[in-house]
């Protein structure tokens, strides 16, 4: 890595250019029709959230298309994938700044951002989907006056406790990496609103040295804390499947194949929006094709891995011989929801394969159109996990389906403007691509070069 | 209700009379008050698409009803006042308990009431009765609820508009006037099936009056059909009593020995001890000859699937074997004849212990070669004969009525308690006929579809709230008694019938007093009090007839071509009586489990020839009439035999009950009412009918496994190792033993759990969608081929599992395992993340998806059982093994400073049980009945290998069918 590193961004650009390149955005926005039209679209599908929401309170959860025995369904299902996208963002910046993978700092704000926000989309929908969401502080450990804890054999509570703890961390690692950015801007800063909200969140920073090794020292600690986050959260959703007894959950290949696949997803969502902000912004001199040839090839092994827990999980259900997994396996291939089963497998693992060129992973269009395939593959693959094993379980007398309602669609497309709203908003006010470490990472190379 | 409605203005604008009383649902939401009202109260309501709109006006509208829609009076159900002097016998919460009745074709169901400060919210089986002995079925469970019916009519109207009962009064009193000129030429009752000793005396009294007056019977399913075949094998109508409990086998001809009916719960005691008479081997042998699948067809154990046209012929055969001279034998397939072979073979080793039955439905011929072969075979101490007692000597029948009534010869028509305008044969143009009546008086529940014809509509009682009397199908007497006043505006059918003969405000009970003072023996008071006591009037059975099969010659029907059409009551609505009843809509048909619906059910030969899947419409045509209703590819149902349910496709049901299925009377032939023939095609279009099992195979899975004679036992159980630890001792540990060998699958369980645990009625639209509330559901499988499967019942609530995966999943603590192994369900603490029910390996968790319960001011609020909490929305409900019985039962044995004892805790479920399939008890005590059946060699768990440890258990069923056909 470190030997691409020396080349991943063009050494003829000044740095100041750089910066000015980067604090600009926000300070001078350059595409305003364009964000504003996204911003109504996104606004629109915050707008039917709202609505959507609105009438879950007031009618119950019957709006959308759960039954027994499929009594859990786009909710759990939308919230697992949702929470899978973002842990891209958390392995790009902390798990690549700890290995010093530099070419992660043309990525790692915007993955972070998409992390808060990805996290924020899914932290919403465990409220939604409970019958009686006003008791949601149940769950929480608080001194109640009948002496009642949560129960904590459930994963359900551990759930609780994973994604705040996840989405704290992620929050102050996301802002710390910020902070140095943040006073760029308030120094650039023209207007007095401006100057004011980045003097604020920039939290006094000067850039002295001491600073900037206590920065290093907060920045290396807190992406050591979220590493085995990613690991511990997505394997604990997994836990919420793999621990009830019901066929095709109740696997230990869970957990891994829950984490690679969270990440898989993650990183195609991360290279549509780097792909999309590089186009929008004209940023191809700091997202360079060398990044998006990265950023496939990592695609293309977390795929991979995802595809080995498929192919695990069959075999789990072969080798157990258990009748009712058995059933599963075939209700997956051929029953009345195969073509969700098919539909994860192409749209994950078909498109995918033309990473293996380097012309197509340098082509942004290209990479984008296989991260879309992916992120719908994995939706696909949620919903499979999900429905295929709770429609058909153990007594065939209770054997139904599930059909989607408006509802369910309308809610789930509703998160999406919740994702879109402040992520709009985000690359609108702060710099969407991290100025000091871009400047950094453009020093180093140039001195680099200089030496040579 | 009368003088509420009066004592306000008109809001609806029909003048000074005071607001319009409401006749139907259709009528109040075209009235833009209520519209109004509706949308300020209920915003929501404006937004439900127009169906989900039409089924919450339905299912909402006892609330609006009550409360008097445009007025803002609260139902009297809410303005219940606190005892300022707390009567000396009413302790609050303690029920009381009153024996009773309630009727089904007439037929006294000997019932305990259980009422709460005065309001019955169950009915159980009264257990001193020789007859039910405490067991029950789904019409005897579900009767409570139509006494709460928002539908019933609550005052006495004249075309609609609401009089008093003195304008009534006046008005049979010139009436009278007019009979008495011709000594009731021109007068006429119809009169629905009844058995009431009273009724009959006042009829009586009547004709005295009034001797040119005639009665007519209308039973639109009944026992007139039967009546008419045991004349023809007999000589003379009969009631027929079978003595299952003393047969070895029984052979039967399309006869549902064990299915829905007045006579079902004694059947399937006495089938059911007759089938447990020994340890080891099941004791009683069922042959069945089938053309429509029955719940005694599933429980047979050889089934021979023919169509209903062929009975004679086989049963002709039969009797031949058994050596009844027969002239000619008919051609039989080679399956026809294995099957009468084997039946006869086992018959003749019966010595005298076997019964051959046929069906009240069928040919003459059937009956006759029935009854001969029974005297052949010496069965003559399996059934016994009564004269018939729902019949009035003089009595014409319907279509008598009809042809005087367009002759125009009846200018009265009293119809009591009988709704022909509904349930008439279509060709008898009744409806119409009616018109030409000049005074017409309907005595009823409900202003139905005829109360809707007739002139003046006379609201009767409940049986709940009625003197009366009945007698139950052995004859014996029952004085219903009320368990509660009557809250509406209403009177006893015999109040009503007493106004005809003159007296005009007869107290209720003196009526009844009055047939009795002369019947009882010995001191009547204390012989009165005795009989209202126990329920039922001593030494009151019926006669036994000593008869002896007819020998003239039996004509052997044409064979005719073309399908044969069947009718059959429906299993849970049955003649349509029962439409408006929520409960008995919402229950799952045995072996179809369809709900809110009837369709047309064809074998799967025949689906395959025209192509039909489950939900298509097809068009049933018989002769010049036909009707369109949903296909159902019935599993094993004779090929060329089509059957029609009635009780269908009601206009003035109420709410819950109209438009719902297609009316089967439309198309019924007056002269062939139970089977002729038709054709039927394929309409093109299609429906998603309300079936809560959508898959009926076993899949190759072990759920109903079976013993045979060759191995009467299962394999034992293995340990399943658990990582958990021990659960601590207790003294008490509840579980519950199903006998799969002895469940008939009759639905009877599931009615009392929906009484006794408050179980909310969801409606047709959420049935679809998978939202069912029962708490305990009858599994039903097939195996084996579509043409002649095997069926399976398997009950299937809570299975208490000691390691619950349930109880892992909830976050909250909201479902717990109680010291004596329950697996509890915390209401109030539920925060609905549906966890537990995704864990559980029997989906016996029930969900509010919605709101279910019944608004605030719905009378049928009245019939909830004040132990149980009713449940909101957003919370998951099952099966409790009634902990409020074991509380109850706690509680009464902590006062007597006893342990509990074996039986002191009875489920619903164990309780209505008419075949005492359930058992419950503490398997902590060896000596308990549940321990017992747990040491059994039949005895498994379901799902077993999952580690779960149910309490909830089984016992295998008897493969007694032939050898092939086992394994």
């Amino acid at each position: 890595m470190t030997d691409r590193s020396a080349d991943i961004l063009p050494a003829d650009q000044s740095i100041g250019k750089v910066a000015e390149q980067l604090a600009g955005i926000p300070l001078h926005f350059p595409a305003r029709r364009r964000w504003l039209a996204a911003m109504i679209f996104a606004c629109a599908l915050l707008l039917l959230l709202v609505i959507s929401t609105a009438a879950l309170f007031t009618r119950g959860v019957g709006i959308w298309g759960i039954n027994i025995p499929v009594n859990w369904a786009f909710a759990i299902h939308n919230y697992v994938w949702w929470l899978g996208i973002g842990h891209a963002g958390t392995l790009i910046s902390a798990f690549l700044l700890l290995t010093g993978s530099e070419w992660r700092n043309s990525l790692n704000r915007f993955a972070e951002t998409m992390t808060l926000f990805a996290v924020i989309c899914a932290g919403i929908y465990p409220v939604l989907h409970l019958g009686r969401p006003w008791y949601l502080y149940w769950m929480f450990p608080y001194p109640a006056t009948m002496g009642v804890w949560p129960q904590f054999r459930s994963p359900l509570e551990w759930d609780i406790w994973a994604v705040l703890t996840y989405l704290t961390v992620s929050l102050a690692f996301w802002y710390t990496g910020l902070i140095p950015d943040l006073a760029v801007a308030r120094d650039r800063a023209k207007s007095r609103g401006w100057q004011i909200f980045f003097g604020i969140t920039a939290l006094g920073w000067r850039g002295s040295a001491a600073h900037w090794s206590r920065w290093s020292q907060a920045y290396r600690l807190t992406a050591g804390l979220a590493v085995p986050l990613v690991v511990s959260v997505h394997s604990e959703v997994s836990l919420l499947f793999a621990a009830g007894q019901i066929p095709g959950w109740h696997s230990t290949i869970f957990p891994p194949y829950f984490v690679l696949g969270a990440a898989f997803s993650g990183f195609a969502v991360v290279a549509i929006i780097a792909i999309a902000l590089r186009s929008w912004f004209g940023l191809e001199n700091l997202v360079t094709d060398e990044h998006l040839d990265l950023l496939g090839k990592v695609l293309l092994a977390t795929g991979l891995m995802t595809a080995y827990g498929y192919v695990a999980e069959v075999f789990d259900a072969l080798y157990s011989g258990g009748a009712h997994e058995m059933q599963t396996l075939l209700d997956r291939i051929g029953g009345a929801y195969a073509w969700t089963y098919w539909g994860a497998i192409v749209f994950n693992f078909i498109p995918l394969q033309a990473l293996w060129w380097r012309r197509v992973r340098r082509s942004g269009w290209a990479l984008f159109l296989i991260s879309v395939s992916v992120a719908f593959g994995m939706w696909l693959e949620r919903y499979m996990i999900l429905v295929t094993s709770l429609y058909r379980d153990f007594l065939v007398s209770s054997w139904d389906g599930f059909t989607p309602t408006f509802w369910d669609w309308s809610t789930y497309f509703g998160t999406i403007g919740l994702f879109l709203v402040p992520f709009l908003i985000a690359i609108r006010v702060i710099p969407m691509i991290s100025i000091f470490d871009t400047e950094e990472l453009l020093h180093e190379e140039q001195e680099e070069k200089h030496g040579a | 209700m009368m003088r509420r409605f009066s004592s306000h203005p008109s809001a609806s604008g029909t003048g000074p009379r005071g607001p319009r009383l409401w006749s139907g649902i259709a009528e109040l939401s075209g009235d833009r008050a209520f519209k109004a009202w509706i949308e300020a109260e209920y915003p929501a309501a404006a937004e439900f698409t127009p169906t989900a709109r039409r089924e919450f006006l339905k299912l909402m509208g006892a609330s609006f009803a009550l409360a008097g829609l445009t007025g803002c009076e609260k139902s009297t159900f809410v303005t219940a006042l606190p005892y300022v002097d707390q009567p000396q016998d009413v302790a609050v919460g303690v029920p009381k308990y009153y024996a009773t009745a309630v009727t089904l074709e007439g037929f006294a169901q000997p019932v305990i009431a259980t009422t709460f400060s005065g309001r019955p919210t169950k009915l159980d089986g009264n257990p001193d009765h020789p007859v039910t002995q405490g067991r029950s079925d789904v019409f005897m469970q579900a009767a409570v609820l139509g006494l709460y019916d928002p539908d019933r009519a609550q005052g006495p109207t004249r075309r609609g508009e609401p009089v008093s009962w003195n304008d009534v009064a006046d008005h049979i009193g010139v009436l009278r006037d007019e009979w008495a000129r011709d000594q009731g030429q021109g007068l006429r009752l119809l009169i629905g099936s009844t058995t009431s000793p009273t009724l009959f005396r006042q009829i009586d009294a009547l004709l005295k009056q009034f001797p040119k007056a005639r009665v007519h019977m209308h039973e639109p399913v009944g026992n007139g059909w039967r009546r008419g075949l045991t004349a023809a094998a007999y000589g003379q109508p009969l009631d027929c009593h079978y003595q299952l409990e003393n047969c070895a086998v029984v052979v039967s001809f399309d006869d549902d020995l064990l299915g829905p009916g007045p006579d079902q719960v004694r059947r399937a005691r006495g089938w059911s001890s007759a089938r447990r008479r020994d340890a080891n081997t099941p004791g009683i042998q069922m042959y069945m000859a089938e053309s429509i699948p029955s719940i005694t067809g599933a429980m047979a154990g050889v089934r021979l699937v023919a169509d209903a046209s062929r009975m004679p012929s086989l049963a002709q055969a039969f009797a031949s074997k058994v050596g009844v001279p027969v002239v000619a034998l008919p051609d039989l397939t080679s399956a026809e004849g294995e099957w009468v072979d084997r039946a006869v073979a086992d018959c003749r080793d019966a010595h005298g212990r076997a019964l051959v039955t046929a069906n009240g439905f069928g040919s003459a011929a059937t009956a006759g070669w029935v009854a001969q072969s029974n005297d052949a075979l010496g069965a003559g101490a399996l059934q016994r004969f009564t004269s018939p007692m729902q019949t009035i000597a003089s009595a014409g029948t319907l279509a008598d009525l009809a042809v005087d009534m367009i002759a125009g010869q009846v200018e009265t028509l009293v119809v009591v308690d009988a709704n022909p305008a509904y349930s008439a044969p279509g060709s008898l143009e009744f409806a119409d006929a009616l018109q030409k009546v000049r005074s017409s008086l309907h005595l009823g529940l409900h202003r139905d579809e005829t109360g809707e014809l007739c002139e003046w509509q006379l609201p009767l009682t409940h049986a709940l709230e009625s003197w009366s009397d009945g007698r139950t199908f052995d004859g014996m007497a029952t004085i219903i008694q009320p368990a509660i006043r009557p809250f509406y505006d209403v009177r006893t059918m015999h109040q009503v019938v007493a106004m005809l003969s003159g007296q005009i405000d007869a107290a209720a009970e003196a009526i009844v007093r009055e047939t009795w003072q002369t019947k009882l023996p010995g001191d009547f008071e204390a012989a009165w009090r005795q009989s209202l006591h126990d329920g039922f009037v001593r030494d009151t059975a019926a006669k036994a007839v000593e008869v002896r099969s007819s020998t003239t010659e039996i004509v052997q029907p044409f064979a005719d071509d073309g399908l044969d059409i069947v009718f059959r009551p429906d299993p849970t609505i049955w003649d349509g009586q029962f439409a408006n009843v929520g409960w008995l809509q919402e229950l799952p048909k045995p072996l179809t489990t369809l709900t809110w619906g009837n369709v047309v059910a064809i074998g799967p030969a025949l689906a395959k020839r025209i192509n039909v899947a489950n939900g298509d419409h097809v068009k049933v045509t018989i002769r010049e009439r036909s009707l369109v209703g949903p296909a159902w590819i019935m599993p094993g149902q004779a090929a060329n035999t089509v059957a029609l349910y009635l009780g269908y496709g009601r206009k003035r049901a109420g709410r819950v009950g109209d438009e719902i299925g297609y009316d089967a009377y439309a198309v019924r032939p007056a002269d062939q009412p139970w089977q002729t023939k038709g054709t039927l095609h394929k309409v093109g279009t299609a429906e998603v009918l309300a079936v809560t099992q959508l898959h009926h195979r076993m899949e190759g899975f072990d759920f109903v496994r079976e013993v045979s004679a060759e191995q009467p036992t299962l394999p034992p159980a293995q340990p399943q190792p658990s990582l958990y630890p021990a659960k601590p001792p207790s003294k008490t540990a509840w579980g519950m033993v199903i006998d799969l060998d002895s469940c008939i699958g009759c639905n009877a369980c599931v009615v009392a759990c929906t009484a006794e645990n408050n179980v909310p009625v969801v409606g047709k639209d959420q049935v679809k969608i998978g939202r069912e509330m029962h708490w305990l559901r009858i599994a039903r499988y097939y195996a084996g081929e579509v043409e002649a499967p095997r069926s399976f019942f398997q009950p299937v609530p809570c299975m208490h599992c000691e390691d619950a995966p349930c109880e892992m999943g909830c976050p909250v603590h909201a479902t717990t395992h109680s010291p004596e192994g329950v697996n509890q369900m915390v209401y109030n603490r539920c925060i609905g993340t549906r966890t537990c029910s995704s864990y559980c390996p029997y989906k016996v968790r029930r969900f509010n998806f919605y709101d279910y319960r019944n608004p605030a001011e719905s009378p049928e609020q009245a019939a909830h059982n004040p132990d149980v909490t009713v449940r909101s929305r957003g919370v998951m409900e099952k099966c409790t093994y009634c902990t409020q019985r074991i509380e109850a039962a706690h509680v009464a044995a902590d006062k007597d400073n006893r342990p509990l004892r074996d039986g002191d805790v009875v489920t619903a479920c164990q309780s209505a049980c008419p075949t005492m399939a359930i058992t419950f008890g503490n398997i902590n005590d060896p000596n308990s009945e549940v321990s017992r059946l747990r040491r059994d060699g039949r005895h498994y768990a379901l799902l077993e290998e999952q580690g779960t440890r149910p309490r909830t258990t089984y016992l295998a069923r008897w493969n007694d069918g032939p050898k092939d056909h086992q394994g």
